[in-house]
């Protein structure tokens, strides 16, 4: 779905100095200009003109008349996001054995609340979700519980439970149900069907854009979705291709880890092995840490259609700082320019949903729900059903200047980069190998998101293993537990916010 | 009311106004260093001309209030180019006593080198090289360390780009892109600094 950049198209070089090219489309690039002496200098040129590679080199050494280091400012280290945690894979085990009691079958880890516990599914930022057997039913569940270091804390396990709660009251086809919300021996949790499956992030992985008709069906019922939930006043907060799970063969379409990621704001995670993904899929509002409300999940929904459109998230930058300056500030590739075969209506819907301003989003799931129908229907029978109005978005060509006074300011975002990039550490990949190592004999079905937050096409990769035990032959794939990644920075952020200005932060916090 | 046009919130509004502490940030960001550039470019030791630059400000924070968005465009830079210039100087003046015991006060230098005055001129490049810094400083995060080294050995510090390549373990056409992609954004960032800091 991607255009070949015809080698020597000023175009070409032109989209790929505004960084909005994919990786492949990138490399391609670099291999070309590599032997191209035209092109070397053409893109000197298009990038600006002479005078602004003398002033470069003129103004930018440090010289004789600069402060001392100390003083001078220039001295950021970029906080590069390929942090290299030595994480001990064993943690994360060790951590947990104490909450385990001792099981007879061997071929599970241990009891917990009632469940025989067959695996760990992932770690997130809230806890560890885990696969877990109920006997008397004969199925498997999925045992999300909050981490031990939280569970310490009163306000995060309050809200853990009012949270789950909430997310237990949302009875809707597209949202993933809760059996239970319990606790044993100190530590809530609660309790979710196990899906076979994958995730939306795992099929774009393998299959990049989709096909219009599984855009529009798929679309349709997370706006469904998340209709049923911001009824109930809950707001997802982290809408993203691993959170999407589509069950094997059909479109269907369960929406996983819905407001449970507030959990997290009771506490600081400044020092935990917090497992962060990429915020690709964030809006400004919550990239700015503003209040946000229904139309910020609509805006994450834009993105995942727009992912779904071209095969790639809309903002994408080498690191998470430069994802969150393109969402606040960039306009994104225009969808058909990447993948022609996008109408313009659709293109048209996604935009509107990507709007900077909440104002000028849609102003709700339902309405997204019922349009997105419409379009379907016309989509299956486009002799009989019209097509709905859909007012074109006006495009913006590139970055309309931020509102002033509400965008990220560079210090604001250095902080943020730098948490961001200090809690993107990989204790998932670790666990994948961890449990392959520990157990070889009964191969845990984890599957989980590993983040490759640097990765410019920047993915949460989700894995599914096949899980060779009896009973249960699928690839299945369970959400990640990487559920309050999004809470996780904010959290973050607003400990970073409170030590910088502790009255300021006061009076943000409710 | 043809002396108040414009009721939009301009940068000087924000820069005064404290419940806006980023755009003074941008603010002293920018001038600060250029004028403790300007100080040492005089003569001034590190200390004198940071406390200069940290005076300087002070006293364009207090006259912000009286900056009247009446000019045309770049009035506001000359303006501020202005008080800078007096700031420096009347600092200076200042100083005359505790630097002449020195014997060779800065007083001293500037009145033996009339034509060495901290002029206009000085402070225009001094503003642009902040704005400069400003935004590579700001834009750097965006970019993973081996990107920006290729745009810096070979843009700021002059290595040629076979030797570069070589360094940074890359190839050739990887670092003419990097180092183009990130002058692009620099150049972007500047005209947008620029734009804020002349706003009126």
């Amino acid at each position: 779905m991607s255009i070949h950049p015809a080698t020597c198209d000023p175009a070409v070089l032109e989209l790929y100095l505004e960084g909005q090219l994919s990786d492949a489309e990138q490399a391609r690039l670099e291999a070309h200009v590599a032997t191209c002496a035209n092109c070397c200098t053409k893109l000197s040129n298009s990038a600006a003109d002479d005078s602004w590679w003398q002033d470069a080199s003129r103004f930018l050494p440090t010289d004789d008349w600069d402060g001392p280091p100390s003083r001078q400012y220039l001295d950021t280290v970029a906080p590069d996001a390929n942090l290299d945690t030595t994480t001990d894979r064993r943690s994360l085990l060790k951590r947990l054995s104490p909450w385990l009691d001792p099981t007879d079958d061997p071929h599970m880890l241990g009891r917990f609340g009632g469940y025989e516990i067959a695996g760990v599914i992932g770690e997130g930022g809230m806890g560890i979700v885990l696969k877990g057997h109920e006997p008397a039913l004969n199925r498997y569940v999925a045992i999300k519980l909050l981490a031990p270091h939280l569970a310490s804390n009163g306000a995060a396990r309050q809200r853990f439970s009012r949270e789950a709660q909430a997310a237990a009251a949302v009875l809707h086809e597209n949202v993933i149900a809760i059996h239970r919300v319990d606790q044993s021996q100190g530590l809530p949790f609660l309790v979710m069907p196990y899906i076979g499956g994958v995730s939306l992030q795992k099929r774009l992985d393998e299959e990049g854009a989709l096909a219009i008709p599984a855009i529009l069906r798929i679309a349709r019922q997370i706006a469904a979705g998340l209709t049923a939930a911001h009824a109930q006043g809950l707001v997802h907060r982290d809408v993203k291709p691993a959170n999407i799970l589509l069950e094997r063969g059909v479109d269907r379409v369960t929406l996983t880890d819905f407001g449970l990621a507030r959990t997290v704001d009771d506490a600081t995670l400044t020092h935990s092995g917090v497992i962060a993904g990429t915020p690709q899929y964030m809006s400004p509002e919550q990239a700015r840490g503003d209040a946000m409300d229904g139309r910020s999940d609509l805006f994450s929904l834009g993105s995942v259609m727009y992912a779904m459109c071209t095969g790639r998230a809309p903002f994408r930058a080498e690191t998470p700082f430069g994802i969150l300056r393109r969402i606040t500030d960039d306009a994104p590739r225009p969808i058909r320019e990447i993948n022609p075969e996008i109408p313009g209506w659709l293109e048209s819907i996604v935009f509107r949903l990507l709007a900077k301003s909440m104002g000028d989003r849609y102003q709700s799931a339902a309405a997204v729900a019922e349009l997105l129908e419409q379009c379907l229907a016309h989509n299956q029978q486009p002799t009989r059903v019209p097509l709905p109005e859909i007012p074109p978005f006006p495009q913006p060509i590139r970055a309309a200047a931020p509102p002033r006074g509400r965008s990220l300011g560079t210090t604001d975002l250095r902080y943020r980069a730098l948490w961001i990039a200090l809690t993107i550490a990989v204790p998932l990949i670790a666990g994948i190998a961890l449990y392959d190592q520990f157990w070889p004999r009964t191969p845990l079905p984890l599957n989980t998101q590993a983040t490759a937050p640097t990765a410019p096409t920047g993915t949460l990769a989700s894995e599914s293993f096949a899980e060779p035990d009896a009973g249960s032959e699928d690839t299945s794939l369970w959400h990640d537990g990487v559920a309050g990644t999004l809470d996780d920075i904010q959290a973050t952020l607003r400990q970073i916010d409170t030590d910088l200005d502790p009255e300021l932060a006061q009076e943000t916090q409710e | 009311m043809p002396e108040l046009p414009d009721t939009r919130q301009t940068l000087l509004a924000k820069v005064g106004d404290s419940s806006n502490p980023e755009a003074w940030r941008e603010f002293t960001a920018i001038y600060r260093p250029a004028v403790y550039r300007l100080a040492r470019r005089r003569g001034l030791q590190d200390a004198d001309a940071d406390d200069l630059a940290q005076q300087v400000l002070l006293v364009i924070s207090r006259k912000i209030a009286d900056w009247r968005p009446t000019s045309p465009q770049g009035a506001f830079r000359r303006w501020l180019a202005t008080i800078a210039r007096h700031a420096i100087i009347n600092a200076l003046t200042r100083g005359h006593n505790v630097v002449a015991e020195g014997g060779s006060g800065v007083l001293q230098q500037l009145q033996n080198q009339p034509d060495r005055d901290t002029s206009l001129a000085d402070i225009e490049e001094e503003f642009r090289r902040g704005v400069f810094r400003q935004a590579a400083e700001s834009i750097r995060p965006e970019f993973q360390e081996s990107t920006w080294n290729a745009f810096w050995l070979t843009a700021v510090e002059g290595l040629p780009i076979e030797e570069a390549a070589d360094t940074l373990g890359k190839s050739t056409g990887t670092v003419y892109a990097s180092r183009s992609r990130i002058m692009r954004r620099l150049k972007d960032k500047v005209q947008e600094l620029e734009a804020r800091q002349s706003e009126q």
